[in-house]
């Protein structure tokens, strides 16, 4: 396959999911700080909200491997 | 691990109960709970008592207000002895003045500072003006206008002088002096008659004159200056002074306030326990919670001071609910630390599964593997070494401390496996060469690992959930065959591809189907949801390679500036700035997916949260600092 075609696709596979985690954990990011000038407690709560999104990054890169491995 | 803990009932006459919660007190070992099991009037405050309790929290209240004013150092070791009416009165009346003088104290200071921040603000002014109040000075029967033209404004100062002498005709001067801030003071001197068309003319033109502060006195800014400069040098002077009344007053009383503290919180304390114990015309029942192994303790320390007369009882497990007991968690001296991790989440369910052993072993675990690096982990390690030195025990600091130490141990562990010292440096310099493989070159390994790391955990947690639920078989049961479809699900796997025998495969399948409808009995319909959910968290853990992998290609980027930037100097500056960089995010990273994976993949397969903290009835300081766990009785003939 032609390599170009192939690191454009494992780039686009870090770069999509990315997008994806920045956008959420833009929105997640501020409503978190809010909740957490009320109440300090839910700082675990912050901890793994913040977290989540990175599961779409880290999946997106992994797949990336995958792809640049495999050809 | 949480610790046992008995239920016991207390009873005595009822006109021993105040002496009875006394000696509770000092015993701080009953977690007291209002008596359940039989109807008893639960005792209210006297009309006296309340009136006591109100005076003792507004006393409270100041001396709290006082301590932090004085900023007292905190002493939470001492344990106040018995505190007469007399002390409790004096306290008050200590806090209520000591409070009123920090007070008038703070006001003093605050004016202070007002006053120096409104000098301050004239700053810029003084030394614009001071070269024009000289010409000021020249006008003896003269008015002075002292103005700011602020931004696009300073260009039109040609139009002001113009429109000035428009409207006076030559009966002026006009001054002008740019400041640092890019805005133009203007100092505009009249005769007295043309006073009234100049502020007229000013208004109009929406030109904003500086107001001379009246406390300062005069109209004249000429003569403000001069007083403002002097203040601004005597402010220091008296809000040293300030400082100085409040550390001589913390001298003289903090002792006492602490005291005064710990006795007011401990009064209050007794007060609140009343409430909680029931009582009929004679008698009085107390009941609470003990760790098991403290029962003796408490028992024989209630004998000591009662005799016969209060009888002390345990309530069968069967009358009470697992979920009303309070919870202790108790863990060896290694895992102690892990504790802080644990104490993030709410507290597990009295019943319920501790899971600080398991966190102090994979949580560290999971951090070197994504640091694996010898060089950071030295770091790491004397990090934790200089925390350690720097905390007191039993802080969250010393807490932090130790749990650094295991994990910096994991990095260098882990960057002997993948031959790392500052990534290739190590390769470059010492030989250094992986034991297991190299986390740059080998991906699908290191993939794969991570992977069936993901599994180990996963599945441990599954397991650890059907021993959490073996009161309710059913429930057991579906998380048995959740666990046992996981493990057929990746052993099918490994055959698929060729690394269990091929054999293996249509077992697997026929077994997984004939799982799916158990599954779905035994759990409901989103059963099989969840399931796919389960083998998501395994995958989950692929973090783990790609946090590694990050983390070295960055240590990897940082080596190559030095030859990649033409000074040597500039690269190594570079590589080591970068390198910091790639440490600091070594050390925060890795620290949070790590937490995450505890605390969504592998909690929510086991963890019940929602247990209540143990606090016993006690002194203040003791209280609040960690339950005191007596040790593990001896067999009798042992401690003969």
């Amino acid at each position: 396959m032609n390599p170009v075609l192939v690191a454009f696709a494992a780039a686009l596979a870090v770069a999509i999911p990315a997008l994806a985690t920045a956008w959420a954990q833009s929105r997640i990011g501020p409503a978190i700080s809010a909740s957490m000038a009320e109440k300090p407690e839910l700082s675990t709560t912050a901890i793994l909200l913040v977290a989540i999104p990175e599961t779409m990054v880290i999946l997106g890169f992994v797949v990336a491997v995958v792809i640049l491995v495999r050809t | 691990m949480i610790i046992e803990m008995s239920k016991l009932r207390i009873l005595g006459p009822r006109e021993r109960l105040e002496d009875v919660l006394r000696v509770l007190q000092d015993l701080s070992l009953l977690h007291l709970s209002p008596p359940e099991a039989v109807p008893l009037a639960h005792p209210e405050l006297s009309p006296g008592q309340e009136r006591e309790s109100r005076h003792l929290r507004d006393a409270l209240a100041n001396v709290e207000q006082a301590l932090s004013a004085l900023a007292v150092p905190e002493n939470g070791s001492a344990v106040p002895g018995a505190a007469t009416p007399t002390d409790l009165a004096r306290w008050a009346r200590l806090a209520w003045r000591t409070r009123r003088e920090t007070d008038r104290l703070a006001a003093q200071g605050a004016a202070l500072e007002e006053e120096k921040a409104l000098i301050m603000k004239y700053q810029h002014f003084f030394s614009a003006f001071r070269a024009l109040l000289e010409s000021e000075s020249r006008w003896p029967n003269a008015q002075a206008y002292h103005v700011l033209l602020r931004g696009r404004e300073a260009g039109n100062l040609p139009q002001l002088r113009a429109s000035l002498a428009a409207v006076i005709g030559e009966e002026f001067q006009l001054f002008s002096q740019p400041l640092p801030t890019g805005e133009l003071a203007v100092l505009i001197v009249v005769s007295a008659q043309a006073a009234g068309r100049v502020e007229r003319l000013l208004a109009e033109a929406r030109v904003q004159e500086i107001p001379v502060p009246e406390a300062y006195g005069g109209k004249s800014l000429t003569a403000a200056i001069p007083r403002m400069l002097e203040r601004l040098g005597t402010i220091p002077r008296e809000v040293e002074a300030i400082r100085q009344r409040r550390q001589a007053l913390a001298r003289a009383h903090g002792a006492e306030l602490r005291r005064a503290r710990a006795a007011l919180h401990d009064r209050l304390q007794s007060l609140a326990a009343l409430p909680l114990s029931g009582v009929t015309t004679r008698a009085f029942v107390l009941e609470g919670w003990v760790p098991a192994r403290a029962r003796r303790d408490l028992e024989r320390g209630l004998h000591g001071s009662f005799g016969d007369d209060v009888v002390v009882s345990e309530i069968a497990k069967e009358e009470w609910e697992s979920e009303q007991a309070p919870v202790v968690l108790a863990n060896p001296r290694l895992f102690r630390p892990f504790e802080t991790v644990v104490s993030l989440m709410p507290l597990p369910r009295y019943g319920s599964i501790d899971p600080t052993p398991f966190v102090a072993v994979f949580f560290p675990a999971f951090f070197g593997l994504m640091v694996g690096d010898v060089g950071y982990g030295l770091i790491l390690a004397a990090l934790g070494l200089v925390l350690h030195a720097r905390s007191k025990p039993g802080t969250t600091l010393r807490n932090v401390s130790e749990i650094i130490g295991p994990c910096a141990m994991f990095s260098i562990i882990a960057g002997f496996l993948f031959g790392e010292l500052f990534g290739d440096l190590g390769q470059h310099w010492l030989g250094l060469r992986p034991l297991l493989f190299d986390r740059a070159e080998a991906l699908v390994p290191f993939l794969l690992l991570a992977v069936a790391i993901g599994a180990v955990h996963v599945v441990l947690g599954l397991i650890l959930g059907v021993v959490s639920a073996r009161r309710h078989p059913r429930q057991a049961l579906g998380r048995g065959v959740s666990a046992a479809m996981v493990v057929l699900v990746i052993v099918g796997l490994l055959a698929a591809i060729g690394v269990l025998p091929r054999g293996f495969f249509t077992p697997i399948v026929i077994a997984l189907l004939v799982g799916f409808p158990a599954l779905i009995v035994l759990e409901g319909l989103v059963a099989p949801i969840e399931f796919l959910a389960t083998l998501g968290n395994i995958l989950s853990y692929a973090r783990i390679m790609a946090l590694g992998v990050a983390s070295v290609m960055m240590a990897v980027v940082a080596n190559k500036m030095v030859g990649a930037i033409g000074s040597v100097t500039v690269g190594i500056l570079f590589a080591l700035l970068f390198h910091l960089v790639n440490f600091a995010i070594a050390a925060f990273t890795p620290t949070i997916h790590a937490l995450r994976l505890h605390y969504v993949e592998f909690f929510g397969k086991f963890f019940s949260p929602g247990g209540v903290r143990y606090q016993p009835f006690g002194h203040w300081t003791r209280v609040n600092a960690r339950p005191r766990v007596p040790p593990t009785p001896r067999h009798p003939r042992q401690a003969a």
